[in-house]
């Protein structure tokens, strides 16, 4: 261990689960080296690292999905190798995924009961239990709602609750407040801070440092598949553990980018503005989308964007946002509503009609929409331009990937070559890869980015805000849309809220009105 | 002799290396053989006497090599096709009725079209390009369901097959379609025999060692395959459609265009296939006239695994086993059935020892 000299703690308690040396490997491929961690009954023990660092592959051995290839672990004292995550959970492990698992037809108890009862389902005693637990650790919820009724907050309540019903001792939490909205971020701190009062130890992987701030007793760093920093005072030496993180390169860290890591107070640092007068680029007007069953997804949508001006689209997610974002990539439909881009009518138009008006588009879903995972990484940066590298129907490959190689360095694509396979490349620098291909489009007049950080980390962040900001003040109108407020605060010009595909308001990108857009978040005008 | 060997592999192909990926099917074809001859001793069928007739059918003489020669190029035709189709990540399982549509278009051509007259191989040249425009039509049909509504190929194009082998029957059943004139009741449901004009060359011009212009056909069709799959934006278009065809769409590439294009070309491959059948061996149309070749060309085409020099090898090895198991039955008296339950065997074999070279080569 490098970096910082662990605090004096209170006299350790007797670790509950303790690894010591422990590797794992995915063929050549270490994901964890040498790692050695002690969970201490009634901590909140914060894992914190970049993309890829090993942090879901630590979760995934303790909880028995992987078993690791050396060292040990020992869970309260004796040796301890899950074979599965049953194994897990009948030994007192309880996990809850980034992603959930539940039934959305069914409800909350049945959820709950869910691969726990055999014979008659007892789903009164059940909804007590619940009850109990919702007192103890605060967590509200209607046992018998159907889980599609809930909104995602509440979802990952019914998570929790059923792993709490098992009376976990250990409990691990992976990335769980990615898709939550401010408040109910920190009920779920709350929550783990109950968990661990009554003397289980509480496991939260995360790259959110205000969140370390809030909760963490301990954090552990990992880097690259080892640990790189240890610290039982989080909160004072939080600038320490950053720089473990990152291999110690704080201040080449973008000031946003910082932001969204909760390092620094969000600052407004928007960008040179346009020298011309207002121009309108992107006009949308009055676009509605109702899908098969007749819900309305989006309602009613309007909105301009000028040229050399970033409008934030704020919201939780799925209030809309995916079909803004297909329907302007020419994915879906509109039943209502119009589409503009300068003089040009793309109501309607197809994805190709679109790209060749100048629009560039980086999907929210990256790997559905955004690119080809089983071609090369050239290939996939001129998806949609290979006719320029076409004669007589022919590819020519050589010219492709010269051309590939030089944009790979302007947008510092790390791979291992334009022909290597995209699915090789890490989250980042796919997503790198795809700004790179809308970005440079040559009559690039528009940009609509959906998510475009999901999933990156700090480097990978500071680059795309970068070439955002780069586009923007070549006087390309650029819609982003986000369920990162922070990203809309530190880089849009104005920040409209979607709220059950309506626009709740309108504001500019002030971080004093964060607290205000919030709320617009959650369906209360301001 | 194939495409891979035309500078750089194919991009699909190489997922193993060259020796357990030679070495690993040899053996299983070797221990499936191994087992067949084990059932035709337990049946009491002399080993030595099965194994000679086998030997005999499949290259004992020139015409039987010839036959097994024929035979393997239309089970990589049909091969090529799978092979193409797959690559946008479509089954196209009609080979046989492609084969059957083909066939009849062919016949109708040969006897009725007044080509047997014209110069520079037209003759022959309009009853296969009849043949090819069948089966790209009975292909494209099982597109066009697929892309209007959603379809799946493997039923429509599995059950568009069956349709093509009833209207084959149906056509050398009527006198009215292609059946010859009736002369006697004894009179087999049958066409005519068509004009020699019309019938495809020899390339030794000598009937005891038959192989037709098809061979070379085919091999000039594996290079042309090869290219499109590996060099071309067509087969960069179907690879891409085949492994995300929303990125696709995104991109500017059609689906629409590209599922049509893939299966309709697969159905052209078949109809050639029928065409050489007809044109090239047996001259008449006769029910029961695809007799399982579409099949037999599908099972080549995915034990290749995607690769084109993988579809020959198969063609070869199913074409010289059917003309040896034929043999085997007709001399030794092997049971037909048991015939196909060595093919079977191999092609089992075969497949598992695909799946074992890529845990191997996984690891």
């Amino acid at each position: 261990m490098i970096g910082i000299s662990p605090g004096l703690a209170a006299p350790a308690a007797e670790p509950l689960l303790s690894l010591s040396q422990v590797t794992k490997r995915f063929g050549s491929f270490a994901a964890l080296s040498e790692v050695s961690l002690d969970l201490r009954p009634g901590e909140v023990h914060c894992i914190l690292g970049e993309n890829g660092a090993g942090k879901s592959t630590l979760c995934n051995l303790i909880f028995g999905v992987h078993q690791p290839d050396g060292g040990v672990m020992r869970y309260r004292g004796t040796p301890f190798r899950p074979s599965g995550p049953a194994d897990a959970l009948a030994q007192g492990i309880a996990m809850v995924h980034q992603h959930f698992s539940l039934v959305g037809d069914m409800s909350v108890v049945d959820n709950v009961l869910l691969g726990r009862e055999r014979g008659v389902l007892n789903r009164k005693g059940c909804a007590r239990q619940l009850e109990k637990i919702a007192g103890d650790y605060g967590l509200p919820l209607d046992p018998f709602a159907k889980i599609e009724d809930l909104s995602v907050g509440e979802r990952q309540r019914v998570e929790i609750v059923k792993c709490l019903i098992r009376d976990p001792q250990l409990f691990v939490l992976d990335e769980p407040t990615a898709v939550l909205l401010p408040d109910e971020i920190s009920a779920l701190l709350d929550v783990c801070r109950r968990v661990a009062a009554s003397g289980r130890a509480v496991v939260l992987v995360t790259h959110k440092l205000a969140e370390i701030k809030k909760v963490a007793d301990r954090v552990t760093v990992l880097r690259s598949g080892r640990t790189v920093a240890s610290s039982s005072d989080p909160a004072g030496e939080i600038d320490a553990l950053v720089r473990a993180m990152i291999q110690g390169n704080v201040e080449a860290l973008d000031t946003s980018a910082a932001s969204i890591l909760g390092l620094e107070p969000v600052t407004h640092v928007g960008h040179a503005p346009a020298a011309t007068a207002r121009v309108e680029a992107l006009q949308i007007d009055g676009l509605t989308v109702r899908d098969h069953q007749g819900v309305t997804r989006l309602d009613n949508f309007t909105l301009t964007v000028d040229r050399g001006e970033i409008v934030g689209v704020a919201g939780v997610e799925g209030n809309g946002q995916s079909e803004l974002t297909a329907v302007l990539a020419g994915m879906m439909v509109a039943t209502e509503g119009r589409i503009h881009l300068g003089a040009t009518n793309l109501t309607g138009r197809s994805p190709k009609e679109i790209t060749a008006a100048g629009v560039g588009i980086v999907p929210e879903d990256r790997h559905a929409v955004g690119c080809v995972l089983g071609v090369s990484l050239a290939e996939n940066i001129y998806l949609n331009r290979l006719h320029e590298f076409t004669r007589f129907g022919f590819l020519n490959r050589a010219a492709l990937e010269r051309e590939a190689s030089a944009l790979m360095r302007r947008f510092d694509v790390r791979g291992r070559g334009p022909g290597s396979l995209f699915s090789s490349l890490s989250g980042g620098n796919q997503q790198k890869a795809v700004l790179a291909r809308e970005i440079t489009l040559p009559n690039l007049s528009c940009l609509v980015a959906a998510q475009p950080t999901r999933g990156l980390d700090v480097g990978a962040v500071a680059a795309v805000y970068s070439h955002i900001r780069e586009a923007c003040s070549r006087g390309i109108a650029v819609l982003l849309v986000s369920s990162e407020l922070d990203e809309l605060l530190t880089v849009a010009d104005r920040i409209v809220v979607l709220y059950r595909g309506r626009i709740m308001g309108s504001c500019p990108a002030d971080p004093a009105r964060k607290e205000a857009i919030g709320a617009m978040m959650a369906g209360q005008p301001q | 002799m194939t495409a891979a060997n035309q500078g750089r592999p194919l991009p699909a192909a190489p997922r193993f290396s060259l020796r357990p990926a030679l070495l690993v099917p040899v053996l299983a074809v070797a221990f499936a053989a191994g087992v067949g001859l084990l059932l035709i001793a337990m049946i009491g069928v002399s080993v030595p006497k099965a194994i000679a007739a086998f030997v005999e059918g499949a290259f004992g003489s020139p015409f039987a090599l010839a036959a097994s020669l024929n035979r393997s190029s239309v089970f990589a035709l049909v091969g090529f096709g799978f092979v193409l189709a797959n690559r946008a990540n479509l089954t196209n399982v009609g080979g046989e009725g492609q084969i059957a549509v083909g066939g009849i278009a062919a016949t109708a051509v040969a006897l009725y079209g007044h080509v047997s007259g014209l110069p520079l191989g037209l003759a022959f040249i309009l009853p296969t390009l009849a043949a090819v425009i069948a089966g790209a039509l009975w292909g494209g049909f099982a597109a066009v369901l697929k892309v209007k509504s959603g379809t799946n190929e493997v039923i429509s194009t599995l059950l568009l097959s069956f349709i093509g082998i009833w209207l084959l029957y149906w056509s050398v059943q009527s006198p009215l379609l292609l059946r010859k004139p009736m002369t006697s009741s004894a009179t087999l449901p049958e066409s005519l025999e068509i004009p020699e004009a019309t019938q495809l060359p020899l390339l030794t011009g000598d009937y005891s060692f038959p192989v037709h212009i098809g061979l070379p056909l085919t091999l000039v069709l594996a290079i042309v395959v090869g290219v499109i799959l590996s060099r071309t934006i067509l087969g960069f278009r179907l690879r891409v459609v085949g492994l995300n065809p929303v990125a696709a769409n995104r991109a500017g590439i059609s689906y629409a265009k590209t599922v049509i294009f893939a299966l309709s070309t697969a159905g052209a491959f078949g109809g050639l296939a029928g065409a050489l059948m007809l044109l090239g061996e047996q001259y008449t149309l006769k029910d029961g006239f695809s007799s399982g070749y579409g099949f037999d060309g599908l099972v080549a085409g995915l034990l290749s695994r995607g690769s084109i020099p993988g579809v020959i090898a198969a063609s070869l090895l199913f074409g010289f086993m059917r003309s040896g198991g034929i043999n085997m039955e007709m001399v030794a008296a092997v049971p037909t059935a048991l015939v196909a339950v060595i093919q079977g065997l191999i092609v089992i074999t075969l497949a598992g020892a695909a799946l074992f070279i890529e845990k191997w080569e996984g690891q």
